[in-house]
């Protein structure tokens, strides 16, 4: 049975599984030995592992037209909900913080009456749309839910329309060709590569008339004859339909085996706004920061980096060309947005230099500073430039001006030398006040290290809340927070990822590197994937693995790990639980490790 | 007054915009306002123009007195004078405060406009605080001022009353003498 994959989800009290045929023709397949153990048990409520494969043939109501991409955005997206209450789910991370930024600010000008559900995972959304599915209407998801049957996992009521805006590809085919619930606020020009429809779907009326030719008949001779016809004729139709039904296995194989993603949301967003002639400055500068989170965290290829900055440089001109007019120069506290040729180092300008060299994974990476030859690399490298030690540790704001004025040549020249050759990249800046004066990068770290913050200090979403604020001007003291927690962030990574090496936890499994923190010889690894897992959540037991793939020059950032990880826990049985909207991260229990990651092992090789 | 008192009588003057929508007139209690048609230049008191411009709905026009050159030459000529020269609007303060902080992107030199202004403050409440420690002090009962804006007044206002009421009790407490009998024994 071809396999049309379904994100793993709870069992929740009341749910009803359907075994056999339901009326509405879907047949999900329940993993046998994980059957709710819980809940037959009546024990503790406990997570229970389920896992559910969808329908070999949804049916979905047929359009022949390109499926449900938004064409024009104002009119079927903005204007059938200004005048509606909107709930609004968005995922975490910095890119849909960016989005949802965007959509507030056109919100707010129109007094659109809304709601802003934060979720981190596949729980969270069923959860809050469970919660909210009576009171509203029309849903849209940031950053979450394209990649997924929606329909299927929600079971919205008929009117209920989503409107779903998501960078994550490959984008589900129920989603795409359902015409009527499901709207995709997607790029038309992001390559999609979407099966036709024909080859993915059909009606199924050819198999009933056939069971209805066999009751006609009069005489026996001509009923003989129409017989041998008749089987004849449907033993052709079983065939062409096994055909079809093997390349149509085929097609969503290689459309849904390689995970990666599209155009950023918050870009589309921002498009949105400008489409209205309703676009800032400020909204820029979110679209800005969603980009560059997409890049810093590894999401998008570098071509596809440097095309979107071309496009939001057009808009950064426009908005921000009277800063060179003498004449009708803005005043000093207005926003500034510079596109600069910046160095990649992380927080470089919040930092002493040193740390930023120090704690950037590229430079640490390329210069290999855990070891001491690495350490001895990092030296001659800084005498290469001149920079004496002493300047180069204290506070870059610190730092003698005659060493900065021409830093960036200076360090790119050297930085060639070493190996390093993309130290320099293209981004934009922010300018605001005398004194303030950020990189899109600064941002996007800031941002994350106030999501991912450990210390709860409130409720649930208040780390997303922080994180939100901290994108506005005003909230310059939250900003501050994130840069410093950041910082924190980045030295933790690097001294764990120091040991790591440093103490062999990294280990070749054959066909791809193994690391497990709190466990106890790396050679190729820059060739190979990489899987780390960490332990989650002690009491239950259970460990969440990543998979990373290789990191090479022309890299196309598709992730196939999402695919394989499913496959290894069907074959082996393993409990496990996608609740990442990222597919190639899951949950897993501890007991199974070890027969998961054979099964892994001979999936890849 | 309050401060904030002054600066909501300040927000009913009116100031020039250019709408991007577009609306009927509308009819308010104090008047009509409109017809908004995009593009088309519009008085509207201030309180509408912060509202619009918060909503990325207006561009707002900043008044003809907001000018370097005529706000230095105000300027010059309040330091020249020893009485207060007659100011561009009974409101300037506020309004500069209002348009500055709301709608600065829209205002061709804003910085400067709001040093020059600021200026032109600190010499008018100089001259103010001069002319109250005179009257003070030669306890004279009468005192004309020209020119003062609403703010102004509002600033020095308490502080000389209730001077010039500590003046008065510790004035009649120094004559005891005449009027009460002291008993000799």
């Amino acid at each position: 049975m071809g396999w049309a994959v379904c994100p793993i989800r709870f069992a929740k009290e009341g749910d009803r599984f359907f075994i056999g045929q339901s009326a509405v023709r879907r047949r999900p397949i329940i993993s046998g030995a994980d059957l709710a153990p819980s809940l037959s048990r009546g024990g503790p409520r406990q997570p229970p592992f389920l896992r559910c494969l969808p329908a070999a043939f949804p049916s979905p109501r047929r359009s022949c037209s390109a499926a449900m991409f938004v064409s024009d955005c104002r009119r079927e997206f903005y204007d059938v909900i200004v005048s509606q209450r909107v709930l609004l789910l968005v995922a975490s991370d910095v890119d849909a913080l960016c989005a949802c930024k965007i959509l507030q600010a056109l919100f707010q000008c129109d007094h659109v009456p809304y709601t802003l559900v934060p979720v981190s995972g596949w729980q969270e959304l069923e959860t809050a749309f469970l919660e909210h599915k009576d009171q509203f209407k029309y849903f849209v998801f940031i950053n979450c839910g394209a990649n997924v049957d929606l329909l299927e996992i929600l079971q919205p009521e008929e009117d209920t329309v989503f409107f779903v805006c998501d960078s994550h590809r490959p984008i589900n085919v129920v989603n795409v060709y359902n015409d009527t619930q499901i709207k995709l606020l997607v790029k038309q020009d992001d390559d999609l590569d979407v099966p036709a429809y024909d080859d993915i779907f059909r009606d199924d009326e050819d198999e009933e008339e056939d069971s209805e030719n066999e009751s006609d008949g009069s005489e026996p001779s001509e009923k003989r004859r129409r017989f041998e016809e008749d089987v004849i004729e449907r033993t052709m139709k079983r065939r062409q339909r096994r055909e079809w039904e093997a390349r149509r296995r085929e097609i969503l194989f290689d459309y849904e085996q390689y995970e990666y993603h599209g155009t950023s949301s918050a870009m589309v967003m921002f498009d949105l706004a400008w489409m209205m002639s309703k676009d800032l400055n400020d909204m820029l500068w979110w679209a800005i920061v969603g980009l560059t989170d997409q890049w810093v965290q590894d999401k998008i290829t570098q071509m596809k980096y440097v095309t979107d900055i071309g496009i939001l440089q057009r808009h950064v001109s426009r908005h921000n060309h009277r800063n060179e007019d003498e004449e009708n120069s803005l005043s000093i506290d207005c926003m500034r947005i510079a596109f600069e040729y910046d160095l990649r180092l992380a927080l470089y300008q919040h930092w002493s230099l040193y740390e930023s060299l120090c704690n950037t994974s590229y430079t640490s990476a390329s210069l290999k500073l855990w070891s001491v030859q690495g350490q001895k690399r990092l030296q001659e490298f800084l005498a290469d430039m001149g920079l004496p030690l002493k300047q180069v540790k204290q506070k870059f704001n610190s730092m003698d001006m005659s060493l900065k004025e021409n830093l960036r040549e200076m360090i790119e020249e050297s930085a060639s030398k070493f190996g390093m050759k993309d130290l320099r990249v293209q981004t934009f800046s922010i300018h605001f006040g005398f004194k303030n004066k950020f990189s899109a990068s600064d941002i996007v770290y800031a941002a994350v290290s106030l999501m991912e913050n450990v210390e709860k200090e409130g409720p649930e979403a208040a780390n997303f809340i922080k994180a939100l604020d901290s994108l506005s001007r005003g909230n310059l003291d939250k900003l501050h927070q994130g840069l410093n927690l950041a910082k924190k962030q980045l030295r933790a990574i690097h001294q764990t990822i120091a040991s790591c090496i440093c103490t062999n936890l990294v280990i070749s499994q054959g066909p791809f590197l193994y690391c497990s923190l709190m466990e106890t010889k790396n050679k190729r690894c820059k060739l190979l994937p990489l899987i780390m897992a960490a332990p989650m959540d002690v009491e239950q037991g259970t460990v969440i693995m990543v998979g990373i793939p290789p990191e090479t020059e022309s890299s196309d950032k598709k992730n196939f790990f999402g695919r394989a990880f499913e496959k290894a826990a069907d074959s082996t049985n393993s409990r496990t639980l996608h609740n990442h909207f990222d597919m190639s991260i899951i949950e897993l229990k501890t007991e199974d490790r070890s027969k998961f990651l054979d099964a892994l092992i001979s999936l890849l090789s | 007054m309050e401060p904030a008192e002054v600066e909501f009588l300040a927000e009913k003057e009116l100031v020039t915009i250019v709408p991007n929508f577009s609306l009927d007139r509308i009819h308010l209690i104090g008047g009509d306002l409109g017809p908004f048609n995009p593009g088309l230049p519009v008085e509207v008191p201030v309180w509408l123009a912060i509202s619009l411009k918060q909503r990325q709905k207006c561009r707002v026009i900043a008044p003809e007195w907001m000018d370097v050159g005529k706000l230095e030459e105000i300027r010059d000529q309040e330091r020249k004078e020893d009485t207060f020269t007659r100011m561009p609007s009974p409101y300037y303060m506020e309004l500069t405060k209002l348009l500055l902080n709301y709608a600065s992107d829209n205002i061709p030199k804003a910085d400067e406009i709001r040093t020059l202004v600021k200026d032109t403050w600190d010499t008018r409440i100089a001259k103010l605080r001069l002319s109250a420690d005179s009257f003070v002090r030669q306890q004279e009962v009468h005192a004309k001022l020209d020119n003062l804006t609403l703010m102004e007044i509002n600033t020095t206002g308490t502080f000389l009353t209730q001077a010039l009421d500590h003046m008065y009790k510790l004035r009649t407490n120094l004559q005891p003498g005449e009027t009460a009998h002291s008993q000799d024994f």
